[in-house]
């Protein structure tokens, strides 16, 4: 009995076996610094061009609200929509499609940890490393350009706290859900088609490209069935005070129901996957 | 203890047809193609012994030891490691175990070596009393000390070799299992990795599951050996009894100053032997007799040669373990 015991504790997850993890791809990151500076500065372009032109739109446009959104909220939701996905999308369907077509999965597989956890780690590494570069700083400067341009400053502690919060929960569903989407890569082998494919679905369902209120009715309903609006969405509604207190309570609850349902996917998923696992490359 | 009774494994993979034509064909088609890796394999093997595993390339030695490790599920057959079925309890069994594949690396590549044994260190939950003993003999058998604080990365195919056998050894495994451990690997390097390998198996008797293309490693480390081919076991038994079973063979290279006189002796007639015990191959003023040493006596084929012409000079080669495990392969057993 007391053997048994012992052998069952072998299982349960040791926070500190996996924050090396973590700790190690940021410093994967720093040492390939120039290519991430590179990704950077592309990322921010193309958030600016976005932003101008929606303010084209603006100009060209006779109403002074579009869709619900004034022209410096939609600055705000331009901006912060980067700040939030920079930090949260943060692909595994490229590291778990690596993993299997060189095979190194194997090594991941004789250790006695998990790898899912271990790839969890992983993320929650990558995004602490992103929100210091560059979210942290494009967030600061947004504030500053409207309080110091734009004169305007509508910040709460509250609101960046329930921002942070429901951005950690963005951050997990879309972890959740990259990981089961990664589990393609053990089927198809290569996976990059069905990343850029993936991608470009969802910067549209998530919001990132254009606030969801845009849409017309009945997809603004299908969308509340499904969890991309609760990854990136949300939390910069939240931000920008555009959800009210009884709805922002069930938006939150909602991302946290999300993270049940994927969390129990992922388990049924990887459940099935290990057992047709074969190695590639010996 | 390990027990491995009856254990099978079929990879399924999409069937492919050869060129252009059939790689558009094998988009429309759903046909599958079914290989039998593994077939109804059955051994033991006891705690403290060193166990070669030996078979050509693709025979399905990789195969066997990966279902051993637990990464891949047998599709039949029962595996028991320590009385723990790996492929179930894939954690813990990893837990007691230590693996090193010889064609890459479990180290971090982008981390200094130390901090690699660091991580280990916290996976393998070792107490500091024990990772410093350990680290200590590791380094002293292996000799780390010079790289531990260079990157992965930087590392030579020998150290990193060195390394990666440490890192798997670090929990004090019960079980080795070691894949081509010396795969490209300079003489003196090897020397080293084989002698770590038997100094952890005396001082800790733990077993050890060795494949390894290079037959040196197995007369070195290994009394017992498996062959393996086609995904069967054609051979389970101690390196002596196959080298006697096979190892009659003798080869005598003669120098002879007239090759002529050869052809006009009738060896399998004076012998009365067939051409499988007696038989020769002529290579310039040089012939190779190669014979059976219990039908034939090395003596009377010189003398035979002797007295008919000038001989300049005699070599006689026993068959080594390599040229007894080519025969295996290529004839079967």
């Amino acid at each position: 009995m007391k053997k048994k015991k012992k052998k069952r504790k072998v299982k349960t997850n040791r926070l500190h076996v996996y924050t090396p993890f973590g700790k190690s791809v940021i410093k994967d990151s720093l040492a390939y610094k120039g290519s991430f500076y590179l990704f950077v500065i592309c990322k921010v372009l193309s958030v600016f061009i976005t932003y101008y032109l929606w303010r084209a739109i603006f100009s060209s446009s006779d109403n002074s609200e579009l869709g619900g959104f004034n022209q410096v909220e939609i600055l705000t939701y331009v901006f912060m929509s980067f700040v939030c996905s920079n930090m949260v999308y943060i692909s595994m369907t490229t590291k778990i499609g690596e993993n299997v077509v060189d095979g190194s999965i194997a090594i991941n597989l004789i250790k006695p940890i998990s790898y899912k956890s271990k790839l969890f780690a992983e993320s929650i590494g990558e995004m602490i490393y992103k929100f210091i570069v560059p979210s942290v700083f494009v967030w600061i400067g947004l504030e500053v350009y409207k309080y110091v341009i734009l004169d305007e400053f509508s910040l709460s502690g509250i609101r960046i706290a329930l921002f942070l919060l429901s951005s950690m929960l963005s951050f997990i569903i879309y972890f959740l859900f990259e990981f089961c989407f990664g589990m393609i890569a053990f089927y198809s082998t290569y996976v990059w088609g069905m990343e850029i494919i993936k991608n470009s679905v969802l910067s549209f369902l998530t919001g990132q490209i254009i606030p969801l209120t845009f849409f017309p009715d009945f997809a603004q309903k299908l969308f509340n069935y499904l969890p991309f609006s609760s990854m990136n969405y949300v939390p910069v509604m939240i931000y920008l005070g555009k959800i009210s207190s009884s709805e922002l309570i069930f938006s939150i609850e909602r991302q946290i129901l999300w993270i049940l349902i994927l969390e129990l996917i992922s388990i049924a998923l990887w459940r099935r996957v290990v057992k047709r696992i074969s190695i590639l490359g010996g | 203890m390990i027990k491995v009774e009856g254990v099978s494994k079929e990879f399924v993979n999409a069937k492919k047809y050869p060129g252009l034509k059939g790689a558009v064909k094998g988009l429309f088609s759903n046909e599958k193609e079914r290989k039998l890796a593994v077939n109804d394999i059955s051994f033991e093997i006891a705690d403290g012994e060193m166990v070669g595993y030996i078979g050509g390339n693709g025979a399905g030695k990789s195969t066997t030891i990966k279902m051993m490790t637990g990464i891949i599920v047998p599709t039949s057959g029962i595996i028991e490691v320590d009385g723990i079925v790996p492929y179930k309890n894939r954690m813990q069994n990893a837990q007691n175990i230590g693996v090193v594949f010889g064609q890459r690396t479990q180290l971090w590549w982008n981390l200094p070596l130390g901090e690699t044994f660091t991580i280990l260190k916290e996976i393998y939950k070792v107490n500091d009393k024990d990772f410093k003993k350990r680290m200590k003999f590791l380094n002293e058998v292996l000799d780390l000390g010079k790289f531990m604080n260079n990157t992965v990365r930087t590392l030579s195919l020998g150290q990193r070799m060195r390394a990666d056998l440490a890192a798997s050894l670090l929990h004090n495994p019960k079980t080795l299992y070691l894949d081509e451990p010396t795969i490209g690997l300079d003489l003196v390097v090897k020397d080293k990795i084989r002698n770590a390998i038997k100094e952890i198996n005396a001082k800790y008797h733990s077993k050890v599951i060795l494949t390894t293309h290079d037959l040196t490693d197995i007369e070195e480390i290994c009394h017992r050996i498996l062959i393996i081919d086609k995904g069967t076991i054609i051979y389970d038994g101690t390196l002596e009894n196959i080298k006697d079973k096979y190892g009659k063979t003798r080869m005598i290279s003669v120098d002879l100053h007239d090759i002529s006189v050869v052809k006009k002796i009738n060896f399998n007639k004076i012998f009365n032997v067939s051409k499988k015990d007696f038989n020769y191959q002529i290579d310039g003023k040089t012939v190779t007799f190669i014979i059976n040493k219990d039908k034939v006596s090395v003596s009377a084929v010189l003398s035979n040669l002797m007295g008919k012409t000038d001989v300049k000079d005699i070599r006689i080669k026993e068959t080594d373990i390599g040229d007894i495990v080519k025969q295996i392969y290529i004839a079967g057993i």
